[in-house]
């Protein structure tokens, strides 16, 4: 029995509506999406109020912050303009996190989804496959396959999507195999809905929550990836991104400490504005919560 | 076989298979349905009663395709569905329909109501115009006492009698013969329960429909059956119309159940005391024992009963799987 | 006569909601007799398991909130008692069995090790002789087996036996005041039947008072002595059972017995049998209620007076709030 029936509201509100009106209520979500604002929009206008190459050099090298006018945040170790370098490198490396984000869901939601829809011998077969991908070092496989191809964004989002949507992949397959068994998916297949309809019209909207949340967590993971290649020189070194920057840096960050700190709190702010987002998400299509 | 019964189940069985012990092991299998025919005549409502475990939903679940049956045929207007391929099947549903149990799991959290009642008419009559199809919607949420506001509401707005109306009017869309009733009363108040149970008998009524009901409820069977077959551990073990049943119950599990059902006669006042109630819980199904399922449980058991396994056969007008029937 | 064992007067409970304050019990009151059976029933929603917990002093602190009112066991008033004086009452003087045993117990320790626990808990004995007492006490509550089963988990147990135990954990240390709220809701009639056997069983032997929250008319006919009907948080009729089922006053205690379809009455007929009694509408939100009966839109012989002002119990032993019967009476 439950304490409190709530009324019903005579208005359609409808599950994702309500999922936002307890979002738009949860301060620290909140502060991480007007932070991701931000940070999106620095990078999207950014270079066409500060325009300029970031690969030229400018001024003497190892200028500290605020010291110089023509470089508010100093230079690099060659003399290039440290917030050229931040505006520029933040499209390459938002997008190819996104972009990792999203080719992690294709394949893990599409896997994960016949996986736990069908079961038998074709969910065996396909997480054998997840586990495979799954125990390989994860850093180790995506330099295999970016040293296979060259260099570029794109590779870089496929390699990283490559690597992590096996977690994506079951995670689908428990929502799928946990949703299936509810009686309006075998409502649906009574009223003549086939396959394709059930799993990817009733069960997925239904398993969207929890894949939402996980999105968003990927999208940082593979921001923190992505620079880890940059840092490591495997990233395509004619586009400036964040990694970039600190791995290019990094032997002289005892002699300067900002051309290494400033791209590395860029990437920490990202990170956490996103996590704080997938936090909320969570939290507002998680119905136990909700009730507050 | 049976003449004139719209639907008519013969020698079904469901089988679960269950995990290997270990890789080379014998593959154990759940026996959930075993060997159960019957048949049900056009206008008429036939329980399957039984407690939990009993096969009953798997039974009709697996009649109307929606579980896997193990050997059997179905014949639904003289047509057996389990040999039909899965679009024949798929075009045949909007003549069988369900109303389910649980009204919170039943509906999809994301469909607003009118769509959810909608659907069936997209899926399986398409090739009606759109008006028409709106216009049915409408006059289905009048039928089962909804108002057309609430059409664009979502699920969890309606509380758990209402949303077993929308349930009912999605069933009722395609205009079905037959309408598999899985306890659709047992998750409500009894307040509410009674006004779902005659808003079906009405719709029977108006409709010619024919419910397979499965219910473990004798108090609802009895308002709203007309034949009952009674089901202890996959097998029917008793099939009788209504009077028959309750005034003459011939297997001991059926008197059992009759002993044991509530009812506003019993008094503590009065000093009430139960006459022989079944002892214990009914055994598992992945081990079915030898003679007859009920042996362990039965008060009347004789050596006979746990070495040879009744037959359902006729017996005064319905039929009885028990060695040594009552009275 | 002995004074009640447990009496709740005038209790109010509200429980903060997103709506504000919500009213879940609107000054009710009860009396449980020694020995006796004391049957609460309604429909979900209308506030008896609210009471139930409230009896344990187990209301969730926030959202729930004694609001006004008393509960007295033994005389005792344990409406604000400190949480060192209600533990020792709960186990000791007061038990609750539940009506899912499956999430009621410990699903990693055996059924006898959480029986022998309950047993340290409140009485001075040592693991060993707690083992022992687990076994007794299985045995009293009708486990076959009861050295075998003690060993066994609740998932090793069938739905009747993990409420066998509940009940065993419940009576281990001789209370005084078993509530029991839905305790056979979740079980097949047979195994439910067998239960209710056992509870009048023990209620013989050990005189304990049992306070039985149902929505099942059935049930409480055959366990309660008294019954009380409870709708929208309000206690609207209570009296001895007999008079409630053979004589009901109120419109909705008549309405409730009215829909049920129980066995026995012209079942054995041939033809169908006429429609049920119906109650149109539904339970009003508790947030929503108005000045008047709560019962006041659904009911009947409702008339002016039934909405603009809250009817309140009247009548002795056969205690009824309603306008309509009290002019009945008259």
């Amino acid at each position: 029995m439950s304490l409190v029936q709530p009324a019903a509201a005579p208005e359609a509100i409808s599950p994702l509506r309500e999922a936002w009106i307890v979002y738009r209520r949860n301060r620290p979500a909140m502060f991480g999406t007007l932070l991701l604002a931000v940070i999106v929009a620095f990078v999207l206008y950014g270079t066409f109020l500060y325009a300029g190459d970031p690969y030229e050099i400018v001024w003497a090298p190892q200028t500290p912050p605020g010291t110089e006018a023509s470089v508010p945040l100093g230079t690099d170790y060659l003399g290039r303009d440290m917030l050229r370098g931040l505006l520029k490198g933040g499209g390459p490396t938002l997008s190819v996190g996104a972009a990792a984000a999203i080719i992690t869901l294709l394949i893990g939601v599409s896997l994960g989804g016949i996986a736990g829809y069908f079961g038998g011998w074709l969910d065996d077969l396909l997480m054998r496959v997840t586990e495979f991908f799954q125990v390989l070092p994860a850093l180790l496989f995506a330099m295999v396959v970016i040293t296979l191809f060259s260099p570029s964004p794109i590779t870089t989002a496929i390699a990283i999507g490559v690597v992590l949507w096996p977690q994506t992949a079951r995670l689908t397959r428990a929502e799928f195999l946990k949703i299936r068994e509810l009686e309006y998916v075998t409502a649906a297949r009574s009223i003549g809905a086939r396959n394709g309809r059930i799993m990817w019209r009733v069960i997925l909207p239904n398993a969207l929550p929890p894949l939402i949340v996980s999105a968003t967590l990927t999208v940082g993971v593979a921001v923190l990836f992505q620079a880890g290649l940059s840092f490591l020189g495997l990233d395509d070194p004619n586009t400036m991104s964040w990694g970039l920057m600190i791995g290019t840096n990094r032997q002289y960050v005892l002699d300067a400490w900002w051309p290494v700190t400033l791209p590395g709190v860029a990437i920490f702010l990202t990170v956490f504005a996103v996590s704080l987002v997938g936090d909320g998400l969570n939290d507002a299509f998680n119905p136990k919560l909700r009730e507050r | 076989m049976t003449d004139g019964a719209l639907l008519d189940v013969q020698g079904l069985s469901v089988r679960f298979a269950m995990p290997r012990r270990s890789p080379f092991g014998e593959r154990l299998h759940l026996e959930a349905v075993r060997d159960v025919s019957f048949s049900l005549r056009p206008g008429r409502t036939l329980g399957l009663v039984g407690e939990s475990g009993s096969g009953k939903t798997t039974t009709a679940m697996a009649a109307i395709r929606l579980k896997p049956a193990h050997a059997g045929a179905v014949l639904f207007e003289g047509i057996d569905l389990l040999g039909l391929d899965a679009e024949e099947m798929r075009q045949r549903r909007r003549h069988l329909q369900v109303i389910f149990q649980d009204p919170y799991s039943s509906l999809n959290p994301r469909q607003r109501v009118g769509a959810i009642v909608r659907e069936p008419l997209d899926l399986m009559v398409a090739d009606e115009p759109a008006s028409r199809r709106d216009d049915r919607v409408r006059e289905l949420f009048g039928l089962v006492g909804l108002r057309l506001d609430q059409m664009a509401l979502f699920p969890h707005q309606f509380s758990g009698g209402q949303r077993q109306r929308i349930s009912i009017a999605r069933a009722l869309a395609t205009r079905p013969r037959l309408i598999v009733c899985d306890e659709p009363v047992s998750a409500l108040d009894v307040a509410i329960q009674a006004q779902i149970l005659n808003l079906l008998r009405r719709l029977q009524e108006s409709h010619g429909l024919s419910y397979l009901f499965i219910s473990h409820d004798l108090g609802v069977v009895q308002f709203i059956c007309d034949d009952i077959a009674v089901m202890y551990l996959g097998q029917i073990v008793e099939h009788a119309d209504r009077p028959a049943l309750f005034s003459r119950p011939r297997h001991p599990y059926t008197a059992a159940l009759l002993a044991a059902a509530p009812s506003l006669a019993r008094r503590k006042s009065a000093g009430y005391v139960r006459e022989a109630v079944v002892r214990g819980d009914p055994p598992s199904p992945v081990n079915i024992p030898h003679g007859c399922a009920f042996a362990s449980r039965c008060p009347h058991t004789q050596p006979r009963c746990r070495e040879e396994r009744p037959l359902l056969r006729a017996d005064a007008g319905g039929a009885v799987a028990c060695h040594y029937p009552l009275g | 006569m002995a004074g009640p064992l447990l009496s709740i007067r005038d209790l109010k409970v509200e429980f903060a909601t997103r709506n504000g304050p919500v009213t879940a019990l609107d000054g009710i009151s009860l009396d449980l007799m020694p020995g006796e059976t004391l049957g609460v029933v309604g429909e979900s929603g209308c506030g008896k398991s609210i009471t139930a917990l409230a009896a344990m002093g187990l209301i969730p602190d926030p959202p729930g909130r004694v609001a006004g009112g008393s509960i007295l066991f033994d005389g005792e008033d344990i409406t604000h008692a400190d949480a060192a004086r209600l533990r020792s009452l709960r186990g000791t003087e007061i038990s609750m069995i539940f009506q899912e045993p499956m999430t009621s117990l410990n699903p990693v320790f055996t059924a006898g090790d959480q029986i022998a626990e309950a047993i340290m808990l409140h009485q001075k004995a040592g693991r060993a002789e707690a083992g022992r007492m687990a076994v007794e006490l299985l045995r009293t509550v009708g486990i076959p087996e009861p050295e075998r089963r003690a060993r066994s988990y609740p998932h090793e147990l069938s739905g009747g036996m993990r409420q066998r135990v509940m009940i065993a954990m419940a009576i281990s240390c001789r209370p005084r005041v078993l509530i029991a709220d839905e305790p056979t809701t979740a079980l097949d009639v047979t195994v439910q039947a067998q239960i209710f056997d056992l509870m009048r069983d023990i209620q013989q032997e050990f005189g304990v008072a049992i306070m039985l929250i149902s929505h099942d008319m059935g049930a409480i006919a055959e366990m309660a002595d008294q019954v009380a009907v409870m709708y929208a948080g309000r206690v609207v009729e209570t009296g001895s059972a007999d008079a409630i089922l053979d004589d009901p006053l109120h419109p909705y205690t008549r309405a409730l017995i009215g829909c049920i379809p129980v066995l026995g009455k012209a079942a054995g007929l041939e033809g169908r049998m006429p429609p049920l009694a119906e109650i149109p509408g539904i339970v009003p939100p508790l947030h929503l209620l108005g000045r008047g009966c709560a019962f006041a839109d659904r009911c009947p012989l409702a008339f002016d007076r039934c909405r603009a002002e809250r009817p309140v119990l009247e009548g002795r032993p056969h205690r009824v709030a309603c306008f309509a019967a009290e002019m009945e009476a008259a």
